[in-house]
């Protein structure tokens, strides 16, 4: 994978860190949308690993983004529990949760794994909606108070921005280093042909379940991002549908490359800002976008904005 | 004395109702060059698969340098040093995978790469990488295809991939090599230059179990010929007495042949 | 109600849902046997049928006509949706066709939306008449229609697939493409055919459970996922599988919703599919096959 030069990475860093200043990021709808958007790009870029490298699809990914959440949600509001030891937490049971299914699930084929991914997160939000005394049910769970560390407390909608946002280039940075890796190598190897895989040593079972244990981590990750930055969560926030929303975001952007999916999340969070009255033509736009990147362009944007740049390279050079 | 390195013993399976391998029964001398030959249907790549361990027999044994692997995962088989071609090339295509990653993938049993070791130990992951890469660009120089290390390999041609899949299987330094068909779609060039590399890789020590169909490369460069037929062992022995066996005429060669023989 | 009435409320709950359950699992099982794609937008036919007929009889159409109209209109869609979006990507990977039979399902949905918003609408019962009353429990006409339907679309399927020529055919494709295309059918033809019936039927049990269901753009997600559940059961070629895997899963979900627990109902049934994925994926009915290399 040929690597984004470091004249991008600054840019994006000078970005990010000038937009509450700048771009009138300070105000806390703005910074609020950006939040939304580094929520989804974890979110993506988490999924991309599992789908775009090895090639495993997951059609229920939402269920970690829940877990997160909720055990953030419940260990803050019902228990006091600090937001980092919950989030910690979180990241724990959903490794674990993943950890537990991993094997079986991921020895079945793409149908049959589809619907058993899209099942877990069913019994997720189902136990979600059922386990009512613990999780508020379907009318949901109030009051969740910002996020904290010991010594600083993240209420400042632009503190929590950056905090975000760092977030966001940690998950992005660390899944860039793990697919140049041997390891993502490996996961190449798996997503091509787990028989030849297999011919060479590979335990294609275990490296499967790595990356979907950390895959769900990151998912988890997100859901506690969010979970304190909406102070309210919903059952009907972490459906099939948004695990659905997650796929588009990563074929648009360019499933297999990891700045496509973000880019991809960063498209279709924004979109709904330009285009406010057209609301109800979100799901059918969804659909008929993920249609067109389907047929013409299975490199998604990322991959578009690719061959454009290499297309100015060789006119550049030649 | 030279030892078995391979031994194949009674292995027998069958796929609703049709006797795919019948009690087969034969070993491979360490060091030397055995082809595996028959007609089609006659179990050659079946027999490959259960000694890889991608398929379990109904009953038999197969022991790899004394250990038997029946039941073993294929995996775990090949760290112990078996590497395996196969008959319809696979090589890895997605993610722009280069021929260069396919090669570096070979070696992954002397890595075991892990998601700490990519994200914390990046130092010494890297000084393995750079080693691995090295030695990937040995194995690609050893098939003559160093230049071609960025293609992806579905752009080469039929002939570059199989050598392509050749220098992967090196790269996990097997003791013994089994090669299905390589020579399937190679033109006569291509043949020369396989008969070439397989003699400089029994050179090394290692040890070849080749399927082959083209006669011309099965008798330049085997030890010894086995002979599958319908799932059964029809004979063994050395290349000339193969040859003249009345038998494997019938059932396969069709006449005698020469070692300017084409295929079978 | 007394105990006994009770359950038997549940069965007729059960057979309702069941009825429904069958229908889409056969559906999903005949676009499977012949194109290999298990079509995630089953669903989506379901709510199109169901809300088309509603339309219709809406403007005064009679309701045989629009009833008519409606098998019709989503047979077309479907057939279009085969022909236009799934032939060009035929020979794409399995996790591609996947992703597009999703597509498609939101696409669907999005359009579902937009013609009929967001609320809920409800379809006349196909006969006017009191409920009937059986052993204490209440029994709605509605629900005699639904499985006289299930009935008959069933014997049309057996019909057609057993006896006629193109149906012969078509099954052939399923297991042979180039016997098939001897016996005068392309896997094309095919192809777009079973997407037809597919969707066709799914339209039917949209539009016999509507008068029961409110009915809106979304509610064809579930259906389908139960839909699915069935046709694992049953294993996933099966015809017959899917039927019997239909009514069961239909009956144990009523009991289970009655008996022990209606929050948890879903839980459980999903939990069920897992298990029956994990343990027995060629279903029920299905045959193990042999490990493939």
């Amino acid at each position: 994978m040929k690597t984004l030069g470091r004249i991008w990475w600054i840019i994006l860093l000078l970005f990010i860190v000038l937009y509450p200043p700048t771009l009138g990021g300070m105000s806390a709808y703005k910074s609020g949308i950006m939040i939304f958007v580094g929520i989804y790009i974890i979110l993506a870029v988490s999924l991309d690993l599992l789908m775009g490298f090895a090639g495993q699809i997951s059609v229920g990914h939402a269920a970690f983004f829940a877990i997160g959440a909720y055990v953030s949600g419940i260990l803050t509001v019902k228990y006091g529990a600090s937001p980092l030891v919950a989030l910690i937490a979180g990241m724990a049971l959903s490794g674990a949760v993943a950890w537990a299914v991993g094997r079986p699930l991921l020895a079945l084929k793409e149908y049959y794994l589809a619907m058993a991914t899209l099942a877990l997160n069913e019994i997720i939000v189902t136990l979600i909606i059922g386990l009512q005394w613990l999780t508020g049910g379907a009318s949901g769970l109030r009051d969740v108070p910002s996020f904290s560390v010991p010594g600083f407390s993240f209420d400042n909608h632009v503190h929590y921005y950056y905090l975000v946002w760092a977030m966001v280039l940690l998950v992005v940075a660390s899944s860039l280093a793990l697919v140049r890796s041997p390891f993502g190598r490996t996961l190449v190897a798996i997503h091509s042909d787990e028989t030849a895989a297999k011919t060479f040593g590979i335990d294609c079972a275990a490296y499967k379940v790595r990356v979907y244990v950390f895959s769900a981590m990151y998912a988890s990750l997100a859901g506690s991002l969010f979970a304190h930055y909406m102070g309210f969560l919903a059952p009907d926030d972490f459906g099939v549908l948004t695990s659905i929303n997650i796929l588009v975001m990563l074929y648009l952007g360019g499933i297999g490359t990891i700045w496509g999916p973000a880019l991809g999340a960063v498209f279709l969070k924004l979109l709904p800002e330009f285009t406010y009255q057209f609301q109800d033509y979100e799901l059918l736009l969804n659909g008929v976008i993920l249609i067109v990147v389907l047929v013409f362009m299975p490199g998604g944007l990322f991959g578009i904005l690719k061959s454009v740049a290499e297309r100015v390279n060789a006119r550049g050079s030649g | 004395m030279s030892e078995d390195i391979l031994k194949v013993v009674d292995v027998t399976k069958s796929f609703e109702g049709v006797h795919a391998l019948v009690d087969v029964r034969f070993g491979v001398t360490r060091g030397h060059v055995k082809a595996l030959i028959g007609p089609n249907g006659a179990g050659k790549t079946t027999l490959l698969n259960v000694i890889n361990g991608l398929l379990d027999p109904d009953r038999g044994h197969v022991y790899f340098r004394g250990h038997d692997v029946i039941g073993m995962a294929a995996n775990e088989i090949s760290l112990l040093g078996l590497s395996r071609t196969f008959q319809l090339i696979r090589l890895f295509t997605v993610n722009n995978a280069t021929v260069l990653d396919n090669v570096m993938v070979g070696a992954h049993k002397m890595l075991k790469p892990t998601i700490s070791s990519a994200l914390f130990f990046r130092a010494s992951t890297a000084r393995q990488e750079k080693a691995v890469r090295e030695k990937a660009m040995e194995a690609l120089a050893f098939v003559g295809l160093e230049e071609e290390r960025d293609t992806p390999p579905g752009t080469l041609s039929f002939g570059n991939q199989r050598l392509v899949e050749l220098a992967r299987s090196l790269m996990a330094e097997p003791e013994l090599l089994l090669l299905d068909e390589p020579a399937s779609g190679l033109n006569d060039a291509e043949v020369e230059r396989f008969i070439e590399l397989l003699a400089a890789i029994r050179q090394k020590g290692i040890t070849i179990l080749l399927v082959e169909h083209n006669m011309k490369l099965v008798m330049n460069i085997s030890d010894e010929i086995v002979v599958l037929d319908f799932g059964k062992r029809l004979a063994e022995g050395d290349p000339a007495a193969i040859c003249t066996d009345p038998a494997v005429i019938e059932a396969y060669l069709g006449a005698e042949c020469g070692l300017e023989g084409g295929e079978g | 109600m007394s105990e006994l009435s009770t359950l038997v409320q549940f069965f007729f709950s059960g057979l309702t849902s069941g009825s429904v359950y069958a229908l889409i699992a056969v559906s999903l099982v005949i676009v499977y046997k012949v194109s290999l794609l298990i079509c995630f937008a089953q669903g989506e036919f379901f709510v199109i049928g169901a809300l088309t007929m509603v339309t219709l009889t809406s403007k005064g159409l009679p309701m045989p006509l629009a009833f008519v109209l409606s098998v019709l209109i989503s047979t077309v869609i479907g057939a279009l949706v085969e022909r236009i979006l799934i032939r060009p990507i035929r020979n794409s990977s399995v996790g591609n066709l996947i992703v597009m039979t999703i597509a498609i399902s939101l696409a669907l949905r999005g359009s579902a939306l937009l013609v009929w918003g967001k609320e809920s609408h409800i379809l006349q019962p196909f006969s006017a008449g009191k409920p009937l009353h059986v052993l204490g429990a209440t029994l709605q006409p509605q629900v005699l229609w639904i499985i006289g339907i299930t009935v008959v679309v069933l014997f049309v399927i057996w019909f057609f697939f057993e006896r006629t020529t193109l149906g012969v055919a078509m099954r052939a494709c399923a297991e042979n493409r180039l016997g098939a295309s001897l016996m005068g059918i392309s896997t094309q033809k095919a192809a777009l055919l079973s997407w037809a019936w597919g969707s066709g039927i799914g339209a039917l049990a949209g539009m016999a459970v509507a008068p029961l269901l409110f009915m809106q753009y979304s509610s064809g997600l579930m259906p389908m996922v139960k839909g699915f559940i069935a046709m694992s059961i049953g294993g996933l070629a099966s015809i017959a599988g899917a039927v019997v895997a239909g009514y069961l899963l239909g009956i144990v979900e009523a009991y289970t919703i009655g008996l022990i627990s209606s929050q948890f109902a879903d839980t459980i049934v999903f939990t069920l599919l897992i298990i029956v994925l994990i343990f027995k994926p060629s279903g029920l009915f299905g045959a193990t096959r042999s490990r493939e290399v």
